[in-house]
């Protein structure tokens, strides 16, 4: 055990902060939920990727910079601290990216992934439909091959990004007789084809962040399958599994959180209740528990380990810290939590962050089907109900 | 940067745990409450295999080992309810002792002939110490009234302790609860196919998993004696005992009216993790530590401060 860091790993800091500090937009984006937000942030991805942050995970041949786990915390960090906006090329970063790259053609990986980390093509996904969201097996999109195209027809939901996104990804039931898992296929697609209506979904906060997707004959070229027919179920948990795993909320978010916590606290010290008191000191232990744990993992997958079912602890443990230090902000609030904005005319962030932490535990796959694989994979009690 | 142990300490702490599974099961704690709580065999079985001299000096003949090395055999120790004051004595005491340089007991320690209870002022009773008498709810835990020393090192070293012994508890319990839940039947299924049990257990296995690198990263600052320590020890004895105290009492209730029973072995480890959940410093008086760091401003909040 070594919890120091290298002079290497200082000096890619000193690298990350110095960068940062000279191009995180002093103002907060508008929300990446409405055209001009997404605009915004879809620019902001372009700036990261004109000094070659945008995928620093990637190898250095698709776009990236082949860091390591390690500097990979090392940017996050960074990135939190200087209070950089939110990503709207995640979708492609951490859950396609990783999968083209495990399971598709060469020709693909280079039409895909350098526009990717350049960010000029974001991408929505497209798992859930109406009747299939925690059973995710139950999804009944089709796609019928025709000659050198397949033939999509049915209905997606939930699809975050999909309002503006340029690309969509998901699976579809290439074989009309197969049940569940099988006969599923993982496919691309242009969101603009013909035949692809966009409907955006208002959100909680009044905003449009996801879409329904209705598909009538939308004709998609085969070289846009990725991975065998069939074997879209494989490939979709794969995705899955970075998404849960530990890629999808790295710990400098929720500690970055922690610190603006602590120091909403120290300004409403006077009327705050011991109880939030404590509420704001255990959110910094959670915060650091997090981090530590994550440390933990990456040393571990660094050596030639893997995660499994280990990685829905990490979001069950995540997406309820995250609604619970925002709930204590808004107590700390008091009267002003209702504020969309302060007197002062600055957004009230501890709202919006609370209504979309509220999203946190359901969403990658809900904390009771997090508590189902933990139970079941990790502490090995007999499954029931799952096909 | 390397969060992990090393084979050597992992192996180390593997074979604690086949020594103590072998060894050290229910059926001896049933034994141990029955005929008086301490057995001179048991004693030393642990001398033998090396552990009251993991943390003396190797020119004084121990094993030289730190503290990082320690929490794992604690958290052992923990798991298998030992009762036996090895970790008072080997990784609370010696190190204690060497920090005031008073080493003319290690080869004792060494030979098993010497455990050492220091008292401490934040303790109104010392276990397997000598003195008044006290009843302890864990009837394995032989407690004696008596404070003495002041000293925040021995705290922190005892805090860290605790912490690492309740991890290994909390650990013990979950999959006590768990077994029972597999094999106990009702409306025609195991118990443990329910996810109103399932979402229980995974809570407990959540706290545990995040309380673990809390501990060992309390047990690497105080090794290193960073100034941090003593936060880093009290988020630790926080977030040990409050899984284990979670895991306590889903145990019990996964158990149903058996948990309220002597006859089922949880309630040994579940009165082990009431008493360290209040012992070397309260869960209050360890939140108000991290309290006073963290909201005061001595202790940094926020990202790039993980490590500080």
């Amino acid at each position: 055990m070594d919890l120091n860091y290298t002079e290497e790993q200082k000096a890619f800091r000193a690298e990350v902060r110095a960068w940062m500090e000279a191009h995180v937009p002093r103002e907060p984006l508008v929300t990446l939920e409405c055209r001009e937000g997404f605009d915004q942030h879809v620019e902001w991805e372009r700036t990261l990727a004109s000094g070659n942050w945008g995928m620093v995970t990637w190898p250095e041949a698709y776009g990236g910079r082949g860091v390591d786990l390690i500097q990979w915390l090392i940017f996050e960090e960074e990135y939190f601290r200087a209070g950089g906006p939110n990503r709207a090329n995640q979708n492609g970063i951490f859950l396609l990216g990783p999968t083209i790259m495990e399971f598709g053609t060469d020709e693909q990986k280079a039409r895909f992934l350098p526009p990717m980390a350049r960010g000029e093509l974001i991408w929505a996904q497209a798992w859930s439909e109406p009747g299939a969201g925690s059973d995710m097996a139950a999804i009944q999109s089709r796609a019928v091959r025709d000659g050198d195209h397949y033939v999509l027809t049915g209905q997606k939901t939930w699809s975050s990004r999909a309002a503006f996104a340029d690309w969509g990804f998901g699976i579809f039931r290439t074989d009309p007789e197969s049940k569940r898992h099988k006969g599923l296929t993982f496919i691309l697609f242009d969101l603009n084809t013909p035949g692809i209506t966009r409907r955006p979904i208002r959100q909680l906060h009044g905003d449009t962040g996801f879409a329904e997707l209705f598909f009538d004959e939308v004709r998609v070229p085969v070289e846009n399958r990725l991975a065998g027919e069939g074997e879209g179920w494989n490939v979709a948990m794969a995705t899955a599994g970075f998404e849960r795993g530990l890629m999808l909320r790295s710990p400098g978010r929720f500690q970055a959180t922690a610190k603006r916590l602590v120091d909403l606290y120290r300004q409403h010290e006077a009327e705050a209740s011991p109880a939030a008191r404590e509420a704001v000191v255990q959110a910094w232990g959670a915060a650091q528990a997090y981090a530590y744990n994550t440390y933990a993992v990456a040393a571990k997958i660094m050596a030639g380990g893997k995660i499994g079912a280990e990685a829905s602890l990490n979001k069950i443990f995540w997406s309820e810290l995250d609604r619970s230090m925002h709930r204590t902000a808004l107590q700390l609030l008091g009267a002003a939590a209702e504020l969309k904005r302060f007197a002062d005319g600055s957004m009230n962030q501890w709202l919006e962050g609370y209504i979309f932490s509220l999203s946190g535990p359901i969403y990658a796959g809900s904390n009771e089907v997090q508590r189902n694989i933990t139970a079941e994979r990790l502490l090995g009690l007999p499954r029931v109900g799952a096909g | 940067m390397d969060f992990r142990f090393t084979e050597d300490q992992l192996m180390l702490a593997d074979s604690v745990r086949d020594y103590l599974t072998g060894t050290h099961g229910p059926e001896v704690l049933r034994r141990l409450d029955a005929e008086g709580a301490r057995d001179p065999a048991i004693w030393n079985g642990l001398v033998e295999m090396g552990l009251t001299g993991l943390l003396v000096p190797e020119d004084q003949g121990g094993l030289g080992m730190g503290l990082v090395d320690a929490v794992l055999i604690a958290a052992e120790c923990g798991r298998a309810c030992v009762a036996e004051p090895l970790v008072d004595t080997a990784f609370v005491g010696v190190p204690w002792l060497a920090e005031i340089c008073d080493t003319a007991d290690f080869s004792a320690v060494l030979t098993g002939d010497r455990k050492i209870a220091i008292p401490h002022s934040i303790n109104p009773w010392v276990a397997d110490a000598d003195g008044e008498p006290l009843e302890s709810v864990d009837p394995l835990r032989k407690l004696a009234r008596g404070s003495g020393e002041d000293d925040p090192y021995l705290l922190d070293l005892g805090a860290l302790m605790s912490a690492a012994q309740l991890v290994g508890i909390a650990g013990a319990m979950l999959e006590q609860a768990t077994e029972y839940a597999k094999i106990r039947t009702q409306f025609g299924q195991p118990i443990g196919a329910f996810q109103a049990i399932k979402h229980q257990l995974a809570s407990c296995s959540v706290a545990i998993e995040f309380a673990k690198p809390v501990v060992w990263r309390a047990a690497d600052a105080l090794d290193n004696r960073l100034a941090s320590a003593p936060v880093h020890v009290s988020h630790a004895k926080v977030a040990a005992s409050d899984a284990a105290m979670l895991t306590a009492e889903t145990a019990i209730q996964v158990h149903g009216a058996m948990g309220y029973t002597y006859e089922v072995d949880l309630h040994f480890w579940m009165k082990r993790a009431w008493a360290l959940a209040g012992a070397w410093g309260s869960r209050a008086f360890h939140l108000a530590r991290v309290d006073a760091a963290v909201l005061g401003g001595a202790h940094p909040a926020g990202p790039a401060h993980t490590f500080d």
